[in-house]
This record gives C-alpha cells, structure tokens and sequence, in this order.
C-alpha cells in the first residue's frame, strides 16, 4: 500500500510580475524516487526553492500538502523540522559560522521541535563521523565556515552529509550534479541511495539524464513553462537524452 | 559649557591650575570639527552635572559579569568602592591611588591631550589608578578594572595610567559599565599607556553604558620591539566615544586594534583610531566591526599615519559594518596617510545588511530565524571576539552584544 508523502496540488507562484509556476501537480509517495527534468527556465529551481519556502517567491494559487499537513504558508525552518530538505544548487558560503556548530543549532532546533532534548556532544560528533564518512567529506571541511573555500564537489558533499545528518523524509536534490565530476557525482549518488529507505522520498532536479544512471527514478517528470507536461519511467530520460525537448513542447501545445 | 553648571569638588579642589587654565580658554567642541562631526554633543551639553560620592551598588551581580580572577578594583561613579574591590599585592606590581598621591599635581601637569574632554579630566579628576610594572615581570593575574556610573547626572573623570617597564607583560580588562536604572552619568575616563622595551600589553576594554555618557582618551606609547593589543567591545550606550592614539615609537613593535560596536535605538558609538608610525619595521592591525540597529548611529574613523623614513612598515585596516534595520546609521572612514616610500598597507571599509540568501539557507536547515540572524552575527564579528584569549569572557562578550 502506497502512502502519500507530498502532493501539490495546481502550484502558481510567481516572482515580481513574472508567473513561473503555472499550475503544477505533483505526487511523492514514501519510497519513491521521481525525476524533474525540462529545460533552462522551466520553472525547476523556482519549484525546488517554494518547496522549500523561500518567500522570494510568492504564491498565488494552489497548496503543498505534506503528510496531510498544508505546509503552503508555514516557515523554511518549520518545514525542515517536518522533514524536507533542499540539496542547493548553489550552497551559500557563510563566513565565520563553523559547519559543526551549524549543524549542532541545526539539529537542536529540530530537537526542539519535537519536544526532544538536546543532541550530547559525544553522541552528535560521532554521529559526525558516521555520516561524513557516507560521502567522504574530509575531516577538516567539518571545523572550516560553511562552504566557505569548497570546491564545487565538496560543496555538493556537504549538501548530501547535512541531509544524513537531518534524516529528512523528503529530499529534493537541485541540480546536484552540476558542478561535479564523474567520480565525485558517483560519491555523492551513492551517498544519497544509501539514505533511501521506504520512509522517505527523493525529488531529484537534473538537466542531464547521467545522473539517473546512478541515482534510478521511478518516475521521470517533464517541466515546461510551469507545469508538468510528461511523464514517464527511467527510459523517459534516455529519450529526452537522444531528442531534446522540442517535440515535447510541439506534443503539448496540440 | 559643563563646568558653568558644576559644583564640583575635585581632587585638586577645582584648581588643577595648569589643566583649568586651559580648560576655561577652551570651548566646548561642535559638530564642525572634523573629530565631532557625527556626535550628539546636544545632549550631553544639556546635562546639568554634578559630583556623587555615595555608593548605590551593592554587588556586581546585576552586571552578569563574567567569572572574575585576579585583582578587582572597582570604581563607582569615580570612587574605589572598597567593598567591591579585590586588591591584593603581586610581585612586581605596584597599584596605586592618585587620590593618595603626594605628587598629585604631577598628574594635573602632566597633561596628555589638550581637548576638551581631557582637559576637563584633568580639571575635575575623581580618581586616577596607577600600575606600574617592574623590568622582567610578567603579571599573570588579569587586573580588572570596573568603572560604573550608578548615579544620575554625574560627572565622573577617571584615569588609568600604566607604566610597563622592560621586559613586562600584563592583562587589563576594563569595564566601564552603567547601572541599568541610572540616566545620564557621564564617565570621561583617560587611559594613559607607556610600554617599554620587549613588553606586551594586553586590554580587553567592555563598555555597556545604557543610559550614560562614556568618552575614552587612550593613550599608548610604544618603546621598540614591544606590542599592544587592544580589544574594544561597546554593547550599549547614549553615546561612547574611544578616542585611541598609539603612538609606535620604538622599531618592532606590535600593535592590534580590534573591536566591535552594536549601537542599538537611540544610541551612538564612535571609535576613533590614529595608530602613529614614527620609526621603520613595525607592524600595525586594525579590524572593527559595526552592527547597528533601529536609528542607532556607528562611527569607525580610524586613521594610520606612516612618518617619513618609517620604511618598511606593515599596516592594515579594516572596518566591517551590517546595518539592521532601515533607520540605522554607520558613517565610516578608513584613512591612510603614507610619507614612506617602502610600505605596506592597506584599508577597507564595507557596510551592508544581512545576506537574505544566507538566512534561507541557514531556516532551510531548521534553524529559526532568530537564531539564524544570531548564528550569522557571531560569524560576524566571530575573528574578533577569537582575539580574547579567556573562553569564559568570550562567552561573555557573545551574550551582552546579542542580547542588545
């Protein structure tokens, strides 16, 4: 039995007076990996940021129901604590803010929330170790600022070792692969499989179909002009791979 | 004019000849002058001030200080509160009181600066401290120094003045604090430093006014390969002023400036600097970071001078400002005045708000907004508070800025 983990139901948003989203919808289940491919500004980052609740964006039509929970006009950090988390296509640097007491505030936060107490410091750094292990951040990257002076590949790291240690139940990887070379892309893909389970979900933002090979989608979206205008298996993105995307945008127009 | 209004007993009975000579054919200082130019002087002007001796502080318990060892000498509204104090004798220290000086008019004749404000200190002096140093000593003990104006409408002049003689090193922290329910103290404090060859002098200065006045003149005289380290670190107050001249005299020599300001509603903190190199190969650095809220208003005026012939000379300067909110106000001017030819040097000067797609990122970890805003201060001013080397008073210094 199939149990509904997100479900976006006719998303507009709109940035300024540019509408970008243009009635989206969208189902996860839990266990479930699904793909959103469509080409430069189809909406898939716009997507990925409101998800996240970014108020950049301003919403003007539709809801994000997230385990029976309208989450559409809650907080970034509220919607963390509930168990989403968004792997930046461009992680922020923040000067002077270690990576550890980041993360520690991070996690006592969500503790918080929950009513926990918080995390004791021996069983947080070896939870630390355990989980920078699974991408193989260096040790040193863990006492620098946030991303401060990280190569891209070790940026896109720390993106996948704070979703390990945040366990969310819905993942979306914004352009993960950008930036990465092979071997770094099959570090992190292998990271990101080994934290799946059948409690939680991945939405996986990509341009180009290499890393579907390591990361495997049930469910392969096309976006275009806001909206979802195909979908399909894993071989829907070999196809988009071979043809491009115009004979979906002449499919979709007719 | 301040003195117009007093009835002031002085130590010297008003008649610190040399000092009130000068004062009185002085004015007081106006927004035209380039040192003022951004200084509520208005309301400090208004004030009718007069001299308080009573003691109203009965522990410092109300201050949240942090964990204090050492020599305690506590100052209230410029008067050793005895009761409060922790003196005791180290070796090679000699701490003494201008008001049990034979030699006081030593003092009042040897005048430091002929502006308003030292003038006035030097006229109207409550209490004056002397450390004196030894050659070969080195203090480990911190001395901590607490001056509090607990007592409405007080003028109060206070100096410290430190002799390090060679081959010496001591830790000041200075805490110049106002009673939370007290208005318009005024402590007009002078610091007046001498450091000798191969010494090292270290001053964390603390300033949470509240509702009081504090102007502080430094003055730090460098002999060669010494080194002086000053941390300046002004959470509140209706207006601070630091006036800080060091003067590096001797070659080799070290010196730091470092601080951070937070004015908050109604507040004004201004930090002027003026780091003299008279003689070659010594090494200057200077890092100040605002961060200003509600209509509070921020000064840096911070100004390095390289004489001629000081070849060789490495200095560097650095202002960092994040404003609030809309209303707030920093004025920032980093100068450099070069006459050599062989130098090193550079200043910056920076002022914005908060990264918004910082504050995402940090929320969109779960981190609440507040705490992301606190998280993203500390990284802030995070290298400067790094520059106290006591975890305890670091701590301390995180949760008086935050908490303004």
């Amino acid at each position: 039995m199939k149990e509904l983990l997100v479900e976006i139901k006719d998303l507009e948003c709109k940035i300024g007076d540019q509408k970008i989203l243009n009635g989206l919808n969208l189902q996860v289940n839990k266990g479930e990996v699904h793909a959103i491919m469509g080409p430069n500004g189809s909406g898939k980052s716009t997507l990925s940021s409101v998800l996240a609740g970014n108020d950049h964006y301003e919403v003007t039509n539709g809801s994000i129901n997230f385990l029976g929970e309208d989450i559409t006009e809650i907080s970034p950090e509220e919607r963390s604590w509930k168990g989403l988390f968004l792997a930046f296509q461009y992680p922020v640097e923040i000067p002077g803010v270690s990576n550890i007491n980041f993360l520690r505030t991070a996690l006592n936060e969500k503790n918080k929330f929950h009513g926990k107490s918080p995390i004791p410091a021996k069983h947080f750094l070896k939870m630390v170790a355990d989980k920078s292990a699974l991408v193989g951040l260096d040790n040193k990257l863990k006492n620098r600022s946030v991303n401060e002076g990280f190569s891209g590949g070790e940026k896109k790291r720390n993106e996948i070792f704070q979703m390990a240690m945040l366990n969310p139940k819905l993942s979306i990887l914004d352009e993960t692969d950008s930036g990465l070379d092979i071997d770094a892309l099959k570090i992190v893909a292998s990271g990101v499989n080994k934290l799946k389970s059948s409690e939680n979900a991945t939405i996986v933002i990509t341009h180009y179909q290499r890393l579907l090979d390591y990361i495997v989608p049930d469910f392969v979206h096309v976006l275009h002009e806001g909206r979802i205008i195909k979908t399909g298996d894993k071989n829907l993105a070999l196809e988009l791979e071979k043809k491009g995307y115009d004979w979906l945008k002449i499919d979709s127009l007719n | 004019m301040i003195t117009n209004k007093l009835n002031y007993i002085s130590l010297f009975g008003g008649e610190s000849d040399n000092a009130l000579e000068q004062l009185n054919s002085s004015t007081f200082p106006t927004r035209k002058e380039e040192e003022w130019k951004y200084a509520p002087l208005k309301k400090l002007k208004k004030i009718p001030f007069i001299n308080h001796s009573e003691f109203n502080v009965q522990n410092l318990n109300s201050f949240n200080l942090p964990s204090t060892s050492g020599i305690i000498i506590v100052l209230e509204n410029g008067k050793l509160n005895p009761n409060l104090s922790k003196l005791f004798s180290l070796k090679g220290l000699e701490v003494s009181f201008i008001s049990n000086s034979k030699e006081k008019n030593s003092y009042s004749n040897n005048l430091k600066g002929n502006d308003y404000f030292s003038l006035l200190n030097s006229s109207y002096l409550t209490e004056g401290i002397t450390l004196k140093v030894s050659a070969g000593i080195v203090i480990e003990e911190t001395i901590n120094i607490l001056n509090i104006s607990s007592c409405d409408n007080c003028l109060i002049n206070t100096r410290l003045d430190v002799l390090l003689s060679k081959n010496s090193a001591l830790h000041i922290k200075q805490y110049f604090l106002g009673k939370s329910s007290t208005k318009n103290g005024f402590i007009n404090h002078i610091n007046n430093f001498s450091i000798q060859q191969n010494s090292s002098l270290a001053l964390d200065k603390f300033q949470d006014l509240n509702e009081n006045f504090n102007i502080s003149n430094d003055r730090i005289n460098q002999d060669r390969s010494s080194k002086f380290i000053s941390n300046t670190f002004t959470c509140s107050g209706l207006f601070t002023k630091n006036n800080i001249v060091n003067n590096v005299e001797g070659e080799n020599c070290h010196s730091e400036l470092n601080g951070v300001f937070t004015p908050s509603y109604n507040e004004h903190i201004d930090n002027h600097t003026l780091i003299n190199h008279l003689v070659p190969n010594c090494q200057s650095f200077e890092n100040y970071k605002g961060i200003v809220k509600g209509n509070g208003v921020g000064v840096f005026n911070g100004k390095v001078v390289v004489h001629e012939n000081a070849q060789k000379i490495e200095a560097f300067q650095k202002n960092n400002n994040i404003l609030l909110d809309n209303d707030a106000v920093i004025y920032s001017k980093p100068e450099l005045e070069i006459y050599a030819d062989d130098v090193k040097c550079s200043h910056g000067s920076t002022t914005g708000q908060f990264n918004l797609d910082s504050i995402f990122y940090l929320r969109s970890r779960g981190i609440s907004l507040k705490k992301a805003k606190e998280l993203m201060i500390l990284g802030f001013i995070n290298e400067v508070i790094q520059k106290c080397n006591d975890l305890d008073f670091q701590d301390f210094i995180i949760d008086s800025l935050l908490k303004n």
